[in-house]
């Protein structure tokens, strides 16, 4: 199933790609232009899926009797917690990025390690202390080294 | 090839770079022990730290986590019968009943110096058998250069995977992650649909850590897999062994049998240097072949010395193999390699058929530092095989979250942009949709760094001279043309033959 949809995907991604690679400015010394290459790419990268989305269709309508006996409801039930670890460390990335270029480097990555390895720790007092130790050696050595060795300036935010 | 190498002896021979490449045997080896901590991710987070440091001692500690990270898996897969990395799963064949037989001891040891003596000779292969190809690959104009990129991607596409069909969608998706930004040629900016962060290009390393480290990350975290990973930690404690190593005993034990040791080590080197292909598939080769031409293969399986050396000697020979293509021709085997070229990019170095004549210090000191960390493997591994299980015992939730900050980090020092940091996160996803689904991602990394290359030969090609049929009509292009038509057509007419031998078996 889940090739199936990526197959669409990609064949969707390889149209846009071809309708954008025609816009580009001919350039007048050769053939070949800045969009010929991608649009060629594209073409063979959409006739690839379209091959992996039919054999997928032939094998899910092969294996039909077996689909029907599952019942979805289960299905969707055991897809959470298979998958909660996955979506929430997602998130938090996804935030921290976000809140790095406002509030800055230290805290936010302090507060990523401490709050990412309680959600995905066992909870205990003892594991908070020692991923919040953690969180201010790793942070803070990092910091330093490539700040002052490789002169890298991280975004420092509103505080600092 | 000797001035090479005394070129490369000078350039490295200094205490700083020895210990520097010291220390990358030892993240090394840590990264092939720890489960879920691949050799890739290790040397794609050495990367950041070596941007401070001239280009020949950045890729010297390189060398050092990729040679110590193919001997690290070997402790588990001793000890535990649990492969580290998957290229020492048949190092568990033997070694781990070896070890239940009472000696621990031994089977580590023969598997290092295994690892060792295989390391030197695919390096004596790596300086006798590179300058030659780079010669012959200098002779090649655009048309053969981009056949021979068609060439690896068929490969690496085929070698990897669980389908053709996948490897090449993989591949060419890679090569169209390549695509955004500026045109290689005329610098027309492209597909970046006037988005801030996408108007740059997407950075080959970013889609490195992004599909390497975050995705493989976010698999350890799916609830099976930490299950599976607390097992193994109870049954590590279980397992505190003692053992005593033997060092000087176990090296005449391994060099009473030449004909696996070299034999291991000629099937090593030669996988290493096909594109795509690497330890794991190495690995597995080099005991099968070891247990056919063996005078008791019934030995094999039950803990024989024999066994132990051959896969050991396949994975970690593969590391000069892989260094091959890389060094003489520009194209990396593997994404370890295809680390260690954008490294010499990041320093201004172009890598291809030239390098060999424009960077002979480079490319001697990457000769000689594949020498140096060999040597150092060995010592630390014996030295520090005891302190190194400890390691295994850090737990997930530690390691994770550290390992995201130090992907943020090694993403945001290499431009300086924070709207790398989203690319990275696309990445991640798409390379954890990509395993999910059995993509691999070998072809996919290897389609973003040889995309550019494959589009600027043919656009050059065709410039020179309109006429396509030239890709055809000149023989080495030919050639090349055919062997990866021919790899497609074997690997369709393999899954065909084993499927329908699967059909009858149903039957």
């Amino acid at each position: 199933m889940g090739e199936i949809v990526i197959g669409i995907l990609l064949i969707i991604l390889s149209v846009v790609i071809y309708t954008q690679a025609g816009v580009f400015p001919p350039t007048n010394e050769a053939q070949l232009n800045a969009g010929s290459f991608p649009s060629a790419i594209a073409f063979l990268l959409a006739l690839l899926s379209l091959i992996l989305i039919l054999s997928n269709l032939k094998k899910l309508i092969g294996r039909r009797a077996d689909l029907k006996e599952m019942d979805t409801k289960t299905y969707l039930k055991g897809l959470y917690p298979e998958y909660k670890f996955v979506l929430f460390t997602l998130a938090s990335l996804f935030v921290y990025i976000l809140l790095m270029q406002v509030i800055g480097f230290i805290i936010t990555t302090i507060l990523f390690i401490i709050i990412t390895g309680y959600v995905l720790g066992p909870k205990t007092k003892k594991d908070i202390v020692i991923i919040s130790v953690i969180a201010l050696v790793v942070t803070l050595t990092t910091y330093t080294f490539f700040e002052n060795v490789l002169h890298v300036r991280f975004p420092s935010g509103l505080f600092f | 090839m000797f001035d090479l190498l005394i070129l490369g002896v000078s350039e490295v021979f200094q205490i700083r770079i020895l210990l520097i490449i010291l220390l990358g045997v030892i993240v090394g080896i840590l990264a092939g022990l720890i489960p879920g901590f691949t050799v890739a991710m290790a040397i794609v987070l050495t990367l950041p730290l070596t941007f401070g440091l001239d280009p020949v001692a950045g890729v010297s500690a390189m060398i050092g986590v990729f040679v110590g990270g193919m001997s690290g898996g070997l402790i588990s897969a001793a000890l535990l019968g649990i492969p580290g990395t998957p290229s020492s799963i048949a190092t568990t064949f033997d070694a781990y009943p070896m070890s239940q037989n009472g000696e621990p001891g031994k089977a580590l040891s023969i598997g290092i110096w295994a690892s060792f003596l295989s390391s030197i000779v695919s390096f004596f292969l790596l300086i006798s058998i590179a300058p030659q190809i780079s010669r012959f690959a200098l002779m090649l104009g655009p048309w053969e250069m981009f056949s021979l990129i068609v060439v690896s991607l068929t490969i690496i596409a085929s070698v990897t995977g669980d389908s053709i069909i996948k490897g090449l969608i993989a591949g060419l998706f890679g090569i169209l992650i390549a695509t955004v930004g500026a045109d290689p040629i005329s610098g027309i900016s492209r597909f970046s649909f006037d988005i801030r962060a996408l108007r740059a290009g997407i950075p080959f390393l970013v889609v490195l850590i992004g599909m390497f480290a975050i995705s493989r990350l976010l698999v350890s975290l799916e609830r099976s897999e930490r299950e599976k990973d607390d097992r193994k930690r109870q049954e590590d404690k279980l397992k505190n062994i003692k053992f005593i190593l033997q060092p000087l005993k176990t090296m005449k034990t391994v060099l009473s049998k030449p004909g696996t040791l070299i034999g291991s080590s000629f099937i090593g080197s030669i996988i290493g240097a096909i594109p795509g292909a690497g330890g794991s598939i190495a690995n597995i080769v080099a005991y099968d072949q070891a247990k056919k031409w063996s005078k008791h293969p019934e030995k094999f399986g039950t803990g024989c010395e024999e066994g132990v050396i051959a896969s050991e000697a396949g994975n970690n020979s593969t590391v000069g193999g892989d260094l091959i293509p890389t060094v003489a021709l520009g194209i990396p085997g593997s994404a370890v390699t295809a680390v260690l070229l954008s490294a010499l990019m990041v320093h201004g170095i172009t890598p291809g058929p030239l390098l060999i004549v424009n960077e002979p210090n480079v490319v001697g000191g990457i000769f000689f530092a594949f020498l140096v960390a060999s040597f150092w493997m060995l010592i630390t591994q014996f030295l520090g095989i005891r302190y190194f299980m400890k390691v295994t015992q850090v737990p997930m939730h530690v390691l994770v979250p550290v390992i995201i900050v130090l992907c943020v980090i090694g993403t945001f020092v290499l431009n300086n942009r924070a709207t790398d940091l989203y690319i990275l996160l696309a990445m991640g996803i798409i390379g954890y949709l990509f395993t999910k689904y059995n993509f691999s991602l070998a072809p996919a990394i290897i389609g973003v760094i040889l995309g550019p290359i494959a589009e600027v030969n043919l656009r050059r090609a065709v410039m020179a001279n309109p006429d396509w049929t030239l890709f055809l009509t000149r023989p080495i292009s030919l050639t090349f043309l055919i062997l990866a038509v021919l790899s497609i057509l074997f690997t369709v007419w393999q899954t065909y033959k084993t499927n329908a031998r699967a059909k009858r078996i149903i039957r």
